[in-house]
């Protein structure tokens, strides 16, 4: 779930702005900037995946994927989602201009956090990736949920109403999320194992 | 205005007041969403087709159209800024009505608009319905109880809260559109690398924005090939190890196109920058139309400061 405009306090928007234009430096400068534009074509696949429903019993979700984009990624995760979000705003208004800051650090941060995680316990053998990018993508979309909780909360406290509701309306999505990056990640360690290694997916 | 102010109403009330209104919104909003998206796939998916940023509808035609692009940038996003920070419903209400006049102002495509209001109202329509039950009561708020239903209480500061963030999100987003598609997308972020920011930036923008297209394209084929052998949507294992398997699909090839994108990039003599699309001239009409913008910025946040 993306945050809307005029939901967050005008400093806390400020404030994300500068943060995650402090971290997409730091995200940028941990790649070649030769491979930048390999970013920028990787994220419009992890956009298009984005977009793909699950079905949920009567209803459906979308993934959120931090989880795997860090695993995929590394330190280039937070420039690819920070990058996605940006197209999501302009294009579909999902989350708004204003508070793109904020969603970009409620959505990146825990995508390099996930992929340090992913990197560090990954293994060798198949079944264990598998299950290790499972563990990645449920911990990166809690994270989020964690993050947009902290964030409305910081509206005062007529949001934490609002933020409990959030919070409890992501525990299937981490459910799912968690499900489908472990087969994705097993899908990967099968047919393209290049890309789960640590950052050398651009530099083969 | 020290106590809180209970207000009594008849059970009856529920229906006509919070059920019926419910009930009509979330009937017909989605209903109207899904008109007005075009439907290009024969599917129950809902159909993500990437909206043109820019099409060709109205161009050069308002005043915006012909506005510097750096400046009609800076203006609108602090002048959303300014928006963001006002905490009273009359005074966004006030910014809705400022927004609603330049949207017609603009002359844009008014079916992009719709599609914006709609991606907005699943995020608001919870919003209005989980804050007027979850607000804390302060001394002053106003409560609304229906009949004997004494766990049902209705903060209306959190109706004006909730409503009050609605107008502020409406009033921003209605400006998106004369913001980003009075021009088409590489001026704009030409307009950007401009006012500072890096470059690589934009270049990343405009390569994303391409190959989003192209890689809709390319999960649309893979659907159709899935549907083809016979696969179909459903709450189980088996549905989501396919979708895991087609994401997994959409990564490989995704990261094989980069290669060949970067190399038929080099091929035609990338050196880390895109040819600039045109010149930017300031002249005085561009800075007349900014001041124009920043009284109203101005008066609105002003409004909402003196009225307590």
């Amino acid at each position: 779930m993306h945050i809307s405009d005029g939901v967050l306090p005008i400093a806390v928007t400020i404030g994300g702005y500068a943060v995650s234009a402090g971290i997409a430096a730091w995200s940028a400068r941990r790649i070649h900037s030769r491979d930048l534009p390999k970013v920028a074509v990787v994220t419009s696949a992890f956009f298009v995946a984005s977009l793909i429903h699950i079905p949920f019993g009567p209803t459906s979700a979308h993934l959120l994927l931090p989880g795997l984009a860090g695993a995929l990624l590394g330190p280039a995760a937070f420039l690819s989602i920070s990058l996605g979000l940006f197209l999501q705003s302009i294009l579909f208004q999902f989350g708004g201009i204003t508070a793109l800051g904020a969603n970009a650090v409620m959505m990146g941060v825990p995508a390099v956090i996930c992929g340090w995680f992913f990197q560090y316990f990954k293994g060798r053998t198949k079944a264990r990736q598998a299950f290790t990018g499972g563990l990645a993508g449920a911990l990166g979309t809690f994270l989020s949920a964690v993050f947009l909780a902290g964030l409305l909360m910081t509206g005062g406290e007529d949001f934490f109403g609002v933020a409990k509701i959030a919070l409890i309306a992501h525990v299937p999505v981490i459910v799912i999320e968690g499900v489908v990056s472990g087969f994705t990640i097993g899908f990967l360690a099968r047919v393209k194992p290049a890309l789960l290694q640590p950052v050398r997916s651009f530099h083969d | 205005m020290t106590d809180v102010h209970h207000i009594q109403v008849p059970l009856w009330y529920l229906p006509l007041l919070v059920l019926i209104p419910a009930a009509v919104a979330a009937g017909v909003v989605p209903w109207l969403g899904r008109r007005a998206r075009t439907r290009v796939v024969p599917e129950k998916d809902p159909d993500w087709s990437i909206p043109p940023l820019a099409d060709s509808h109205g161009q050069g035609i308002s005043l915006i159209h012909r506005w510097d692009v750096r400046c009609k940038i800076v203006t609108m996003l602090a002048y959303s800024f300014a928006i963001a920070s006002l905490r009273h419903l009359s005074a966004a209400a006030a910014a809705l009505c400022v927004s609603l006049v330049v949207l017609l102002a603009a002359k844009v495509s008014f079916h992009k608009v719709l599609l914006r209001v709609f991606a907005l109202a699943g995020f608001l329509g919870m919003l209005l319905v989980v804050m007027p039950l979850t607000v804390p009561v302060h001394p002053g708020d106003t409560i609304l109880v229906f009949g004997s239903l004494d766990w049902l209480n209705v903060n209306l500061r959190g109706v004006v809260l909730a409503a009050t963030i609605a107008a502020k999100a409406m009033a921003i987003a209605l400006l998106m559109e004369p913001l980003l598609s009075t021009a088409p997308l590489p001026v704009t972020l030409h307009g950007l690398s401009r006012l500072g920011v890096p470059d690589m930036a934009g270049q990343m923008v405009l390569l994303s924005y391409r190959y989003l297209h192209v890689f809709t394209h390319e999960a649309r084929r893979m659907t159709a090939g899935m549907q083809a052998r016979g696969f179909e949507k459903k709450t189980n294992m088996a549905t989501l190890r396919a979708l895991a398997n087609f994401l997994g699909m959409i990564f490989v090839r995704s990261f094989e196109r980069t290669e060949r994108v970067f190399d038929a990039m080099q091929a035609r003599g990338y050196n880390g920058r895109f040819p600039d699309p045109g010149h930017l001239q300031i002249q005085w009409l561009d800075i007349l139309q900014t001041g124009v913008w920043v009284a109203a910025g101005t008066a609105l946040v002003l409004f909402d400061y003196v009225k307590v």
